[in-house]
């Protein structure tokens, strides 16, 4: 009976302008994003041959610097680090122009020194990571892109067009009282609606997808592995999860509110609110809720705590012997050992306040989106993002990997150094360590490693969402009037 | 009755029944509310990040003022242009966060937008949430709230039977659309009214916003602007209704192409034209080079110069020396976009700098004449990248929704073409820099490059102020959108006036 009832709302909803126009604009902007993405400027081959071109350069630099010597090696660092392009960026683009595509590493620090106390000696700290933001010049209302999640959202305010008057409109023509005069229950007679509904709305976007997915393919831009499709047929099943709460959101206020239009006044209302109000809102929210020390102090915290530093370490005009006095020299290790300490001590620093300082942001994000997944947009917006490896979630994951890369680099400096008999072992000091150059090929590599751990909570969120609005749909349908 | 003697008395019921129809509705009170509450959280929050953006402003010119008492050589000035947060933004947002917000003014380096530096920002992250403003609200909240006001007002009473009731008594049907049309926009205009004078008490409670009367003119304008987006709309909804003939037609269609003006169709200009740009912008790579060949020249011009001229190979061996010096230059590398020598002579008094000081008085001009010549080919890409960016306006700009959002840009100055205004006054004011050096005579003063017989003197160094478009300019930048809406206003009337002419009853 429910399949019966299903097919009847089938072949309703494909007559109806509302199925026309669907078919219509879904493929369209299926076919716009694949363009777009497959052929436009600034697509994915681009990205991957930017990508793989610094990484050339980093690695060339790694190697010149390695059979120079260790301790140039040790302290210009392993060069810039990148974070892999994703080729799912059509699926999701996750505000991409807004984040970090890499990880800088400071090497400029450096200086000199010399005159009437002190030895003549000029160097170049130790490298540290830089965090630096990304500089985007778009109008904050055109970051918007025809990405899948985009479509995903248009889609759920089509779902609301397809739903406001499943009941209501029913009720009003007087057609829910006589269908409910058969042996039917309200629970078959809801379960059925929502059927005929999820399927009409599936089909058009099935068709949409396998055309977008055709026309990439074809661009030969990107290229798809086995582990990818199971990443599409995932981002699918997100996207029917998404559409099904939407559904039942469209039934609880059909049968909720005894006027059509009522119901699409509610919905409509609580779409943009779900959609755009409430992740804008409760996102801006969060810089009011948990404040961070803006950049100007943070800056003005660094200068101090080096100036501190620089003050302790300072060879003094007018005193005879100073901790900075002489230059480190392999011949020199107790000046190598006092330059060793100063440029700790500043690395620390350097590190800690940088550390902390994009740790502070990133929780504030962090925050900021598990607050704005009260909206299932949102959850279904994190889901494909996570799915797609996009987003401020892999930047995040991205910062912990290349952070456990740099421990192993400092590490393998430190391995290497003890191999060579005839080094200080001071690390960070250039003649503290091997003059020795070293095999290129045993310095570690970075290797990001793409983790979908980000996927399961909105997903389990956009569960809950379904588990929900299907008992409001339900409890609100059993409690209505058929008149 | 003679109606056309008497058509206020013919109009004006209509009129109030409309209004009365529409604001009893439950859409009324739920839109109401609605609109009213995102207003409100919309200002809180962009209140609270101006303060924020306001304080940092302010931070850093202190902090640039303390930097420039420690210059003691004229080389060493660095001046900064600081775009100031405009409270303006507080209702749209526009490119107030976005772009640079400090342009640092070096001689001998050429202004590049891209190289400007952004600030202000405690957390940039953040900006990956999307930002809701005033405007954002009613493009969205009030536009679909018109349509919702407007879609059954000719389908709907058709349905009910009403219409031919109304049209059996002697009304022209002009007349009728006209009432219609008043008394719907009546119902919207507390709406738009309300939810705009709530933003208005929320953010001049803040102490950080002092709203000067250009600003409340500016405000008052936007608010003209927004009716006038809200009549748009609720045309729209309304010649609809007369081209359909069932209320559920109108409203789907209406909600349909509400969703396309929207939301998608400015997105799709934009991201297209930014994909496929019809303006190609060469590597970056190649106007690097390009600035490098201009720096080699200026190399060239400039060691020729001082041979023919002094016989000297290089400026720095102007310098003659009775016992040891120590000579240290420092260079710019290569690629970067400036050309920079930097000397220090120690100890000074060992060694004759007047040759190097005539050296440097023709050295300094020409090598910011060269700075100039290298800022082209930056400017042209940032040129050819503005031309793109107008391409994707003018295509989004079809839709009402995109030109009502172009039109408030332009009157709150937060627009695209206001941000690249600031980086024109930037450059600018590097001129008004050189100029105070060169009637200084700075170039060739000893203090340029040693402070042992006195320091520079930056007594009266020229500020900078950023300076907004004056509210009479802003207002002719906005006319051509203004234009757009009111020439939309009058189709989608004339459409509707028509077609109810020619309306069927049957």
């Amino acid at each position: 009976m429910i399949w019966h009832i299903a097919k009847k709302e089938i072949h309703h909803n494909l007559m109806t302008l509302r199925f026309v126009l669907m078919i219509i604009l879904l493929p369209v902007l299926m076919v716009a994003n694949a363009l777009i993405y497959g052929f436009g400027d600034n697509g994915y081959r681009e990205e991957v041959d930017t990508y793989n071109l610094a990484m050339e350069r980093r690695l060339s630099r790694v190697k010149d610097d390695a059979e120079t010597s260790l301790g140039r090696l040790a302290m210009r660092g392993p060069g810039e680090i990148y974070k892999r392009p994703s080729r799912f960026k059509f699926c999701a683009d996750g505000a991409d122009e807004l984040i970090p595509r890499s990880i800088p590493i400071s090497e400029r620090a450096g200086g000199g020194r010399g005159g009437a106390v002190a030895e003549e000696y000029s160097w170049r700290e130790v490298w540290t990571l830089e965090y630096l933001p990304s500089n985007h010049d778009s109008d904050a209302t055109t970051l918007i892109k025809i990405d899948w999640v985009f479509i995903g959202i248009f889609m759920s305010f089509f779902v609301i067009l397809f739903t406001f008057d499943a009941v209501a409109g029913e009720r009003a023509q007087g057609t829910l009282s006589l269908m409910m005069s058969n042996q039917i229950s309200r629970g078959q007679t809801l379960s059925a609606k929502y059927l005929g509904a999820f399927f009409t709305l599936m089909v058009p976007l099935a068709i949409g997808i396998l055309m977008n997915l055709l026309i990439i393919y074809l661009s030969g831009n990107i290229r798809f592995d086995s582990d990818d499709w199971l990443r599409i047929l995932g981002m699918i099943g997100v996207f029917a999860l998404h559409i099904s709460i939407f559904i039942f959101l469209g039934l609880f206020f059909s049968s909720r509110v005894s006027n059509a239009i009522t119901s699409l006044v509610w919905l409509l209302l609580t779409w943009v609110c779900l959609a755009f109000i409430f992740p804008s809102l409760l996102g801006l929210f969060v810089g009011t809720l948990d404040p961070i020390p803006s950049i100007e102090i943070v800056s003005s915290r660094k200068r101090a705590q080096l100036a501190n530093i620089e003050d302790e370490f300072r060879p003094q005009e007018m005193l005879e012997v100073t901790k900075l006095s002489e230059a480190p020299a392999p011949s020199n290790p107790s000046a190598t050992r006092q330059w060793a300490t100063y440029f700790t001590r500043r690395h620390e620093t350097k590190t800690r306040i940088a550390d902390q300082h994009v740790d502070q942001q990133l929780r504030q994000v962090k925050l900021a989106r598990e607050l704005t997944q009260i909206s299932p947009i949102v959850c279904f917006q994190y889901a494909m993002e996570g799915l797609a490896n996009t987003g401020i979630v892999s930047y995040m994951n991205f910062v912990k990997q290349v952070r456990r890369y740099r421990q192993t680099f400092i590490d393998f400096i430190k391995t290497e150094d003890r191999s060579d008999p005839d080094s200080l072992h001071i690390y960070p000091v250039r003649e503290g360590l091997s003059q020795k150059p070293i095999d290129p090929n045993t310095v570690p590599r970075f290797v990001e490693h793409i983790s979908h751990q980000s996927v399961i909570f909105p997903v389990a969120l956009l569960i809950l969402f379904n588990a929900l609005f299907f008992t409001a749909a339900q409890l609100s349908f059993l409690k209505s009037d058929l008149k | 009755m003679n109606v056309r003697n008497e058509p206020m008395t013919t109009l004006w019921p209509i009129i109030q029944r409309e209004f009365v129809s529409n604001v009893l509705t439950s859409r009324f009170m739920i839109g109401f509310i609605v609109c009213l509450m995102s207003t409100a959280a919309a200002v809180f929050v962009q209140v609270a990040d101006y303060e924020k953006r306001l304080a940092a402003y302010h931070v850093v010119l202190r902090e640039h003022q303390e930097e420039t008492r420690t210059w003691d050589l004229y080389s060493q000035i660095n001046p900064k242009a600081h775009r100031k947060p405009n409270p303006l933004g507080i209702f749209n947002v526009g490119m107030e966060k976005s772009g640079a917000d400090m342009v640092s003014i070096e001689l001998a380096t050429p202004i590049w937008e891209k190289e400007a530096q952004k600030q202000g920002s405690d957390n940039p992250f953040l900006s990956i949430f999307l930002s809701v403003d005033v405007i954002f609200v009613f493009k969205i909240v009030l536009s679909a709230l018109a349509i919702l006001f407007a879609y059954n007002t000719i389908s709907g009473e058709r349905e009910d039977g009403t219409l031919k009731l109304v049209l059996s008594n002697p009304i022209p049907r002009d007349r009728l659309v006209l009432g219609k049309y008043l008394g719907g926009m009546l119902s919207l205009f507390p709406i738009v009214v309300m939810s705009f004078t709530v933003g208005m008490v929320i953010a001049s409670a803040s102490p950080a916003t002092d709203f000067n009367v250009g600003d409340l003119l500016r405000l008052a304008m936007v608010l003209v602007v927004s009716l006038l987006y809200v009549s748009t709309c609720y045309l729209l909804g309304l010649l609809l209704s007369v081209w359909t003939k069932e209320a559920a037609t109108t409203l789907i269609l209406s909600m349909f192409i509400w969703g396309i003006l929207t939301i998608v169709h400015s997105n799709i200009a934009t991201f297209a034209v930014a994909k496929f740009p019809p303006y190609k912008l060469q590597p970056e790579k190649a106007t690097r080079q390009q600035v490098k060949k201009i720096w080699d020249d200026f190399k060239a011009e400039r060691d020729t110069y001082i041979f023919k001229k002094w016989g000297y190979i290089h400026p720095a061996s102007a310098i003659s020396h009775e016992g040891q010096i120590m000579l240290r230059i420092e260079m710019s590398s290569p690629w970067d976009l400036e050309f920079e020598e930097f000397y220090t002579i120690k100890p000074i008094h060992n060694a004759d700098v007047s040759k190097f000081q005539e050296v440097l008085g023709y050295q300094e001009p020409l090598r910011i004449d060269y700075a100039n010549r290298a800022e082209e080919p930056l400017k042209q890409r940032e040129e050819i990248g503005k031309r793109n960016g107008q391409l994707a306006r003018d295509i989004s700009r079809i839709s009402f929704a995109d030109a009502y959002r172009f039109a408030v840009g332009a009157i709150t100055s937060t627009d695209r073409k206001s941000y690249n205004d600031f980086i024109r006054q930037a450059r600018s004011y590097k001129r008004q820099i050189v100029n105070y050096l060169t009637g200084k005579k700075a170039f060739s003063a000893r203090a340029w490059f040693s402070s042992d017989k006195g320091k520079a003197e930056f007594v009266d160094l020229p500020v900078f102020q950023h300076r907004y478009n004056s509210v009479s300019e802003s207002l002719s930048r906005a006319l051509g959108d203004v234009f757009i809406l009111l020439a939309w206003n009058v189709i989608l009337f004339m459409g509707t006036y028509l077609s109810f002419l020619r309306y069927d009853m049957s």
